[in-house]
């Protein structure tokens, strides 16, 4: 196991047997699963001090409200920023959103977005929202093995470009992209730099920089809950900032035809916030601080540089993404070529590529051998486009994973 | 992977190919997994399927569906095979289907529905 403080069996679902057999779960890219001390944290909410918070006046609204602040303060101690710096949203998307419908809202026509080809759609589609009325989105390309490519970012920052929001690392590539570097540059030329962090901060000690104005990620890919996410951003942006949503909570004063609005981060939480979720984001906080951050990229970093040796033996597997664990995240899309003597009519497009299995094709192979893979485009369609290919099978590997994993993997896959 | 039944028809389909002298084309892309068929329908004149055939990409089973699909199709009126029931369809395939994949067995029935919509 990666360490004395993460052991399998600290993840009640890795109980669970499928036809006889326990399962090789390899998707927490797109979601992870739970040790005890997350659930056994949302348990005792509810259980021992469930009420609302930042309303009442009472002892319970008193603990609930503190927890709910205290969860606050350890996941910016966590990324190290500070508490009135942390908005709780649903997720990486909804934090994203969150900007485009504040920040983006600001923008005039001709004025022009950065990001890149990399992206997930949810650092995607609300910046294309904006094109409607006349705001250019640019995307920054990236190089056979799928390191960003610099030059063209820096070729496309403009005097207009008034946000680049970019992926530290790939979900589907793995590239971990160097954003100090690219934060420092979106800052010379005056723009607003946001990370979507939602495969950064799980798997890597992640440390705020001066040049980030804004980083979003969820809990969900953290050990967490679903539905409770996270928008950093710096505190005189967010008081810049008109409000998202509005309703109870986020206001100081309401008369009939005005409202003063609360100071952030309460200012972007309308209505009753995911107190649960937040709660249980600080208990899986707590159980990466414990393993350490350190640890945990390490960890992932063997188990990936492990794989890659293997999957290069497989002469019929080709994987995507930097061949150097050091440049990559523990997420490795791949596909499998088909070498069986198909009589079908594709032939005679006289296409000269491989001819590839499908990817549900292949996590539908690897399912039946209880190894959960996920295939698809993996929400980055523009990526897939880039890569001429309708989609991949993909791996991807947490604290939980160990090197069995990776043989089980491996072996069967090499059966296909 | 899967039966023999269905890689035998994936190896060789039986129903692969352009037709030139079609009646109905029809273009059906699935963008969440990059399948993309083409149908094409010739008809005796009063409604009912002569012959059937497609060309395209996608994974086994979407493939397998489709080939099946036009082969059973002769014959058949297009009305019928419009108002077949979903559930009876995915059951029809010849292995157990996963709730994943339903939507790749269902291609070729979806998109028939939606060419032959104003027929």
């Amino acid at each position: 196991m990666i360490s004395d403080f993460c052991k399998k069996e600290d993840f009640p679902i890795f109980k669970r047997k499928f036809n006889g057999k326990s399962m090789v779960y390899l998707d927490s890219t797109a979601t992870t699963q739970k040790p005890k001390q997350v659930l056994d944290a949302i348990v005792n909410y509810y259980e021992g001090s469930n009420a609302n918070v930042h309303r009442s006046v009472y002892k319970l609204a008193d603990e609930a409200t503190e927890l709910y602040e205290n969860s606050r303060s350890n996941v910016a101690e966590f990324i190290g920023a500070r508490s009135n710096e942390i908005v709780f949203t649903r997720n990486t998307t909804e934090s994203l959103n969150l900007l485009s419908f504040t920040i983006g809202e600001s923008l005039r026509k001709g004025d022009r977005i950065l990001i890149t080809s990399m992206e997930h759609h949810s650092n995607i589609l609300p910046w294309m929202r904006l094109e409607e009325r006349g705001i250019y989105l640019d995307y920054v390309g990236f190089d056979k093995e799928g390191h960003l490519d610099i030059e063209d970012l820096k070729s496309k920052l403009k005097r207009e470009t008034k946000i680049v929001s970019v992926t530290h690392q790939s979900n589907v590539l793995g590239t971990i992209n160097p954003i100090e570097e690219i934060g420092k540059t979106a800052k010379e030329n005056g723009s607003t730099f946001i990370i979507d962090a939602a495969q950064s901060v799980p798997h890597m000690p992640f440390k705020m920089k001066e040049q980030y104005d804004f980083v979003a990620f969820s809990g969900h890919k953290m050990l967490g809950p679903m539905g409770i996410g996270v928008l950093y951003g710096k505190y005189h942006l967010l008081e810049e900032m008109p409000p998202f949503n509005r309703g109870g909570e986020m206001i100081k004063d309401v008369d009939f035809h005005s409202a003063i609005f609360e100071d952030p981060p309460i200012k972007f939480e309308a209505g009753t916030p995911n107190v649960e979720g937040a709660v249980g984001l600080a208990a899986a906080v707590d159980y990466l601080k414990k393993i350490g951050m350190e640890e945990v990229r390490r960890h992932e970093k063997r188990l990936t540089s492990m794989t890659l040796k293997k999957l290069e033996d497989l002469k019929n597997v080709k994987y995507y993404g930097p061949r150097n664990a050091e440049e990559r995240g523990g997420v490795i899309a791949f596909n499998v070529k088909d070498s069986s003597n198909l009589k079908n009519d594709l032939e005679s497009k006289n296409m000269k590529v491989d001819r590839l299995y499908h990817s549900h094709d292949i996590a539908t192979f690897l399912d039946e051998r209880n190894v959960y893979v996920r295939s698809g485009h993996h929400c980055a369609e523009p990526l897939m486009r880039s890569l001429h290919l309708p989609g991949t099978a993909r791996a991807s590997f947490y604290v939980y994973n160990g090197e069995e994993d990776v043989e089980a993997f491996v072996s069967s896959l090499g059966e296909l | 992977m899967y039966n023999d039944e269905v890689m035998d028809r994936y190896q060789n389909p039986a129903k692969n190919g352009k037709m030139e002298d079609f009646e109905i084309k029809i273009d059906e892309a699935s963008s969440t997994c990059g399948d993309r068929v083409v149908l094409y329908i010739k008809t005796d004149g009063n409604g009912r399927i002569s012959d059937m055939k497609w060309q395209g990409e996608g994974c086994i089973l979407s493939v397998v569906s489709t080939d099946m699909f036009c082969e059973n199709a002769i014959g058949k009126e297009i009305n019928s095979l419009k108002g077949q029931d979903d559930l009876a369809f995915v059951e029809n395939f010849p292995i157990k289907i996963s709730p994943g994949r339903i939507n790749c067995v269902m291609l070729p029935l979806r998109a028939f529905r939606r060419g032959t919509k104003e027929k």
